[in-house]
């Protein structure tokens, strides 16, 4: 979810001037775990052969007319690609706002035999890079945003 | 209603049940620059120095900001003998050329080194404004051999702290190890203060340094030193080095997906110290799996650059190389050793990768 505008206009403040310590709340990691990271709806995704997931990413969309108008008289494509690897698109797949980021760790554990710390590090950067890009939101009980 | 008596041999038994609950469980083990111990699962390293002589280890509980071991150590040796001068300088080359036992080295003030630590720690206290008590145990000799002098104590101020400081007459390093938790945790700090006393090793067993955490653990022979080390997520590299003579142990995790991509033997010629290509490839079994096994002898490009590396010093000046790389399935893992050694130092390859515990 994004933040109010006040708010992003205050840290974005705090961050280039340092000296004024203002600077956004920390997050509980304890909290974050609980956290139920949920598909942004409007992707659509395929699963391919070779254990790669590729995300469709619709473009244009929150475009101006004149834009739209002109992409469409240029032929430009309508959607992006992302291509996830294996391990990618198993947590992609789990992030349907039902698990936890701390179930969906545990699952990748398991299912990748990997040590606990090293999942969790790697589950929580990718998880958040998908934040960055809008492809996943996160809910804090099941239905609702956080 | 129970009696007092009754009442301590129910802590008794508690506290023997929990004891058995933590031994029976898989124990990780951490391994670094000498010092070893065992601690629950899914403790892990989090913070650590490059240095032998002085330094530290910090490893924490699963769950950050509840637990966390801190093991320092210092040479009591080279704290005795001050800023090093031509005679510290060949005193112990001599030595060890007619070989001489070790000068000995006079027993450091283990209280007044104590001391100090624990006013650096009261002095943290006193910042978060919390009021600091400490206590010292008298000073008791234990060891196999009564090769330590220890004392043990504990703090309470700001957090908790269970420690025990000794010096050990064997390797003459001073080690203060210590468990930092929050008073709540009294319990479950002093069950992980008795099992890390009571597991760690401050010196290596047989000539060989164990190196272990993250699910990798070998052993290296102790006079290699660690040159350096990546530790990434899903990748491990520890480098050694003895002279021109080299150890690298790699282990790749997610196995399974990298060798759906690529065959055992492509991923080692692009992670191989040397070009593969040239060099003779059996195949052997080592743990039970099979190992992409190279030797051969270091091409004239990478020896200058190895003589470049040294500067030039041509003792165990390396020549030949082996290396092997295999796949445990237990463990969805790729681990990798290769050897960069003198003629003299034949079957080190060997040494090594029989010490490395896939699973």
């Amino acid at each position: 979810m994004r933040l109010p505008l006040m708010l992003r206009v205050k840290y974005g403040i705090g961050r280039y001037l340092p000296f004024l310590k203002i600077r956004p709340p920390k997050v509980d990691r304890q909290a974050a775990m609980l956290l139920r990271p949920g598909r942004n709806s409007m992707l659509t995704w395929e699963k391919r052969e070779t254990g790669e997931t590729m995300l469709l990413v619709p473009q244009n969309e929150k475009v101006g007319r004149v834009t739209r108008t002109m992409a469409r008289f240029l032929k430009a494509p309508t959607e992006r690609q992302v291509e996830l690897d294996e391990v990618g698109g198993y947590v992609w797949e789990l992030c349907d706002g039902s698990l936890t980021v701390d179930a969906i760790v545990q699952r990748t554990c398991k299912q990748y035999k990997m040590n606990r710390r090293e999942a969790e590090v790697s589950v929580t950067m990718f998880l958040q890079m998908l934040h960055e890009r809008n492809f996943i939101g996160f809910y804090k009980k099941t239905g609702k945003k956080a | 209603m129970p009696t007092q008596v009754q009442t301590k041999i129910l802590k008794a038994e508690k506290r023997a049940a929990q004891n058995a609950e933590i031994s029976s469980a898989t124990q990780t083990v951490i391994g670094w620059q000498g010092v070893r111990c065992m601690l629950p699962p899914d403790w892990n390293v989090t913070g650590f120095s490059m240095d032998r002589e002085n330094g530290y280890l910090r490893v924490d509980a699963p769950a950050p900001g509840t637990m966390t071991v801190q093991i320092r150590w210092s040479n009591a040796a080279r704290v005795q003998k001050g800023p090093p001068n031509l005679y510290t300088f060949l005193a112990p080359r001599f030595r060890k050329l007619f070989k001489r036992p070790d000068a000995a080295v006079p027993k450091p003030d283990l209280k007044a080194n104590l001391e100090k630590i624990l006013k650096e720690t009261a002095k943290q206290a006193k910042k978060a404004k919390a009021g600091f008590e400490s206590t010292i145990k008298p000073e008791k000799t234990e060891g196999d051999d009564d090769e330590r002098t220890a004392i043990n104590f504990s703090w309470n101020g700001g957090g908790r702290g269970q420690g025990k400081i000794w010096y050990c007459a064997v390797c003459h390093r001073i080690i203060v190890a210590q468990v930092v938790g929050m008073p709540k945790d009294q319990t479950a700090m002093a069950l992980i203060a008795s099992q890390l006393f009571a597991t760690l090793h401050d010196h290596s067993i047989d000539g060989y340094d164990r190196w272990a955490l993250y699910d990798l653990q070998v052993d290296v022979p102790d006079d290699f030193h660690l040159e350096d080390q990546k530790l990434l997520s899903g990748y491990l590299h520890l480098g050694f080095r003895r002279g021109s003579e080299r150890i690298l142990v790699d282990r790749w995790g997610l196995a399974n997906v990298t060798l759906k991509k690529f065959t055992l033997d492509a991923w080692f010629r692009n992670h191989a110290l040397v070009k593969l290509k040239c060099l003779p490839k059996d195949e052997r079994s080592l743990h039970g799996h099979e190992c992409e096994h190279y030797t051969g002898s270091i091409p004239a490009i990478a020896r200058i650059r190895a003589l470049r590396e040294t500067k030039g010093a041509l003792r165990r000046f390396a020549t030949r190389y082996e290396s092997g790389i295999w796949e445990c399935p237990n463990t969805n893992k790729l681990y990798a050793i290769q050897v960069a050694h003198n003629k003299r130092s034949v079957g080190l390859w060997e040494e090594v990768a029989e010490r490395c515990d896939c699973h």
